[in-house]
């Protein structure tokens, strides 16, 4: 009966155990299932150009010999009656975005960034990458439809090019461009190219965002040109070989409206995968196709990570994951320092990324980047033209909102690119400067930030007290792009160890990386006597079988 | 007596352990690079080009391109390949040392590791040299003094290039490594 007994009570506890962890496991995998399903079909969607049920080759009104953008424009609205009016309403239009939570007027046309600044008195070079034609400064008029551009985001044939310094115009004409460089770009064939439209690829939306600051790579960290033709190693979803995603398979479109973006952050998203025919508030965003509970079998321990940590932590564990990399710092005090002979000069590093500019000043460049932790509740507040700023301490760009006590908060990867910017002594405001252009007083013509900060404040309307000096500041952006295979995510000893990926982090508790010091002892005291007890233990266990020996 | 062959037992096993604990870090160096990747491999080629000695580039590999074709991320890691024939010269024609063949050309790799920092590594050429008699030891003892030179370096200097591919060889890493490079 006894051994009837022993071997009985394991067998079942074990059952008992499988069964809770059984009956645990069962919702993770009902979640999942739909995951896939929504990937699959959303994955098949990037191969829609195939499918399209219009040849515009075919359209009358495209068999024409056009000469400038806006006539294509005008083209394409006889049958898309409403798009300009939607592209209008767009931030790609606008460049200007509000918060919905404070009501902050944000946006290229608002902020200073410490890349570039401001595009304020320098809309020829800058509009290159305003979905649009002809806003060269404010007399810009927002209301004309034809100077929407239809074609930097539909084109499908890589030909369509708009370069700095035409105002958003594509080139009409041969040039060459950098200008001195022996390079030239050919006009593109606007009939072709209106013939041949289609879903915005990668490439079109990496035009611009790729090239971001002026460099490839230069500003996200997340996005370059790599992703062009991505591998799995690169981004798992965009895998040119595999599920080959497009931005807009993620960031889908309602009337122009591209979902997702650093101004509205989609950080803490709960809930099961996306369902059709439901609205769905955040599709770009992992949660979107994969749930809150994305993690089924024994790894769905990790689905109680969701509620403190984004899905990106963890998958993306380095960004710039290639060998273009992104910039960590650009020092703007050094522009107009030239070389020993009195002229501009340039310099690049040892990759073969600019270094120093006498126009820009010098920068930081590395690849692989591990990204810096901080909570975030998808919410930043932005320094905008104007404000105030306290000279004595690093200025925050954009103040990251989130916290732990936050239900709306999470851990999340960032890449902060420090800056050191002007600004003005008096008036302690960032400033806005003239760079582009060839006129007297653009700094990349004449190297007088003096001139180029005068004509700047007096383009963004802003009083310029005569002194200026530089203050080193800091953006923040959310790495969410370039999502590692899922055998290259975090293990778990990243962070949890003493000097892991989250050591920084506050106000979660970690195993291994935190320790109680009473704790701690009363569970090594526990350890201590049961050692002491087995060792008192097996002593009178030898000492009373040696007695017996004796006695026998 | 059996206290005495006991006590020899017992630190024959106390000395092996600590030969295994601490044989690996005899046979290779790690150090921390002031630098980027990228940037230390500028530097450590640029070094090796002003050695002298018959040094010469042989290859910049990347291993982790293999890893990335596969699917796979590593943290960067860079092998820069230097030949030196007066050195391998001696080694190569003595039938009883020419195995060791497999270790040339000599490799430095650069890398970054999880904190995010680069770091350099080295085999101790010293140290080995010393396992394969007086004519490698003494060869390898040179090779030793060079790898010192190559890992010293002038922040005052600006940063060069970095050398990629093999010289006189195309690509990088090519099969036709070395040829230049004189191993």
């Amino acid at each position: 009966m006894s051994s009837r007994f022993r071997m009985t009570l394991p067998v079942l506890t074990t059952g008992m155990v499988l069964t809770t962890l059984t009956a645990f496991a069962m919702p993770a995998k009902q979640d999942a299932a739909i995951a896939p399903q929504a990937v699959q079909q959303t994955a098949s969607t990037s191969k829609s150009k195939d499918a399209s049920t219009a040849d515009h080759s075919k359209f009358k009104e495209l068999q024409k010999n056009f000469k400038t953008g806006p006539e294509v424009t005008q083209a394409c609205l006889i049958c898309h009656t409403e798009a300009a009016k939607q592209v209008q309403h767009t931030k790609h239009w606008t460049w200007e975005s509000v918060d919905p939570k404070t009501g902050q007027k944000r946006g290229k046309k608002n902020i200073i960034n410490n890349y570039c600044t401001s595009p304020i008195s320098n809309e020829k070079d800058c509009m290159a990458c305003h979905a649009g034609y002809g806003w060269k400064d404010s007399s810009f008029d927002f209301s004309v439809e034809k100077n929407v551009d239809c074609l930097v985001c539909h084109d499908t044939t890589g030909t369509y090019r708009k370069l700095p310094g035409d105002a958003g115009r594509p080139v009409y004409k041969r040039v060459e461009f950098p200008k001195g460089s022996g390079k030239f770009v050919e006009p593109a064939d606007l009939k072709k190219v209106a013939q041949s439209i289609g879903r915005p690829s990668r490439s079109n939306c990496g035009s611009c965002h790729f090239f971001g600051a002026g460099a490839n790579g230069a500003k996200h960290g997340d996005l370059d040109s790599s992703l062009q033709h991505p591998g799995k190693y690169l981004d798992v979803h965009m895998d040119e070989k595999g599920l080959n995603f497009t931005c807009v398979t993620c960031h889908a479109t309602s009337s122009h409206q591209i979902s997702g973006s650093r101004y509205n952050v989609a950080a803490a998203v709960s809930g099961p995968a996306h369902i059709r025919g439901k609205t769905d508030e955040s599709p770009a965003s992992c949660q979107s196709c994969h749930g809150d509970k994305p993690h089924h079998g024994f790894m769905a321990i990790l689905n109680q990570h969701t509620e403190k940590v984004a899905c990106q932590t963890c998958h993306i564990p380095e960004y710039a994951r290639d060998d273009i990399g992104t910039e960590l710092s650009w020092d703007w005090s050094q522009a107009t320092t030239m070389g020993p002979d009195g002229n501009p000069i340039s310099r690049k590093d040892s990759a073969g990324r600019r270094a120093f500019d006498s126009k820009k000043g010098a920068w930081v460049w590395d690849s692989y980047v591990i990204p810096e932790y901080r909570w975030f509740n998808g919410v930043s507040t932005y320094k905008v033209i104007g404000d105030k700023i306290d000279p004595s301490k690093t200025v925050q760009i954009n103040e990251v909102g989130g916290s732990p006590n936050d239900p709306g908060s999470r851990i999340w990867p960032t890449k902060v690119h420090r800056g050191k910017q002007p600004y003005d002594k008096v008036n302690s405001i960032l400033t806005v400067q003239h760079t582009a252009g060839e006129d007297e007083t653009a700094l990349w013509h004449n190297y007088d930030w003096q001139k180029a900060i005068g004509a700047g404040m007096k383009a963004a309307g802003l009083k310029y007290s005569g002194e200026y000096g530089f203050v080193n500041t800091e953006m923040t952006w959310p790495i969410t792009h370039m999502v590692a295979p899922e055998e290259d995510a975090l293990s778990c000893a990243q962070c949890h160890s003493k000097n892991g990926r989250l050591k920084g982090i506050e106000g979660v508790y970690m195993p291994s990386r935190d320790s109680n010091r009473l704790l701690d002892m009363a569970g090594w005291t526990l350890v201590l006597l049961s050692l002491i007890g087995i060792m008192i233990h097996g002593g009178l266990r030898i000492y009373t079988s040696k007695k017996k020996g004796q006695n026998k | 007596m059996l206290k005495v062959v006991g006590g020899f037992i017992a630190g024959a096993c106390f000395f092996g352990v600590l030969v295994y604990n601490f044989m690996g870090s005899m046979m290779f160096r790690e150090v921390q690079s002031p630098f980027g990747v990228e940037e230390t491999v500028a530097r450590i080629q640029q070094n090796i080009q002003n050695t002298g000695n018959g040094w010469a580039l042989s290859g910049l590999r990347n291993p982790g391109k293999a890893v990335e074709a596969d699917g796979g991320n590593t943290l960067p890691v860079l092998l820069i390949e230097a030949c030196s024939t007066k050195y391998s010269g001696p080694i190569l024609k003595d039938d009883s040392v020419r195995f060791l063949s497999n270790l040339m050309p000599c490799k430095i790799s650069v890398y970054k590791k999880n904190d995010g920092k680069t770091y350099i590594g080295m085999m101790n050429a010293g140290f080995m040299g010393g396992m394969f008699g007086s004519m490698v030891g003494e060869t390898m003892s040179h090779v030793a003094a060079d790898q010192a030179k190559f890992i010293q370096f002038d922040p005052s200097k600006p940063a060069p290039a970095m050398i990629k591919g093999t010289p006189g060889a195309g690509a990088s890493g090519g099969s036709g490594a070395g040829a230049a490079g004189g191993c």
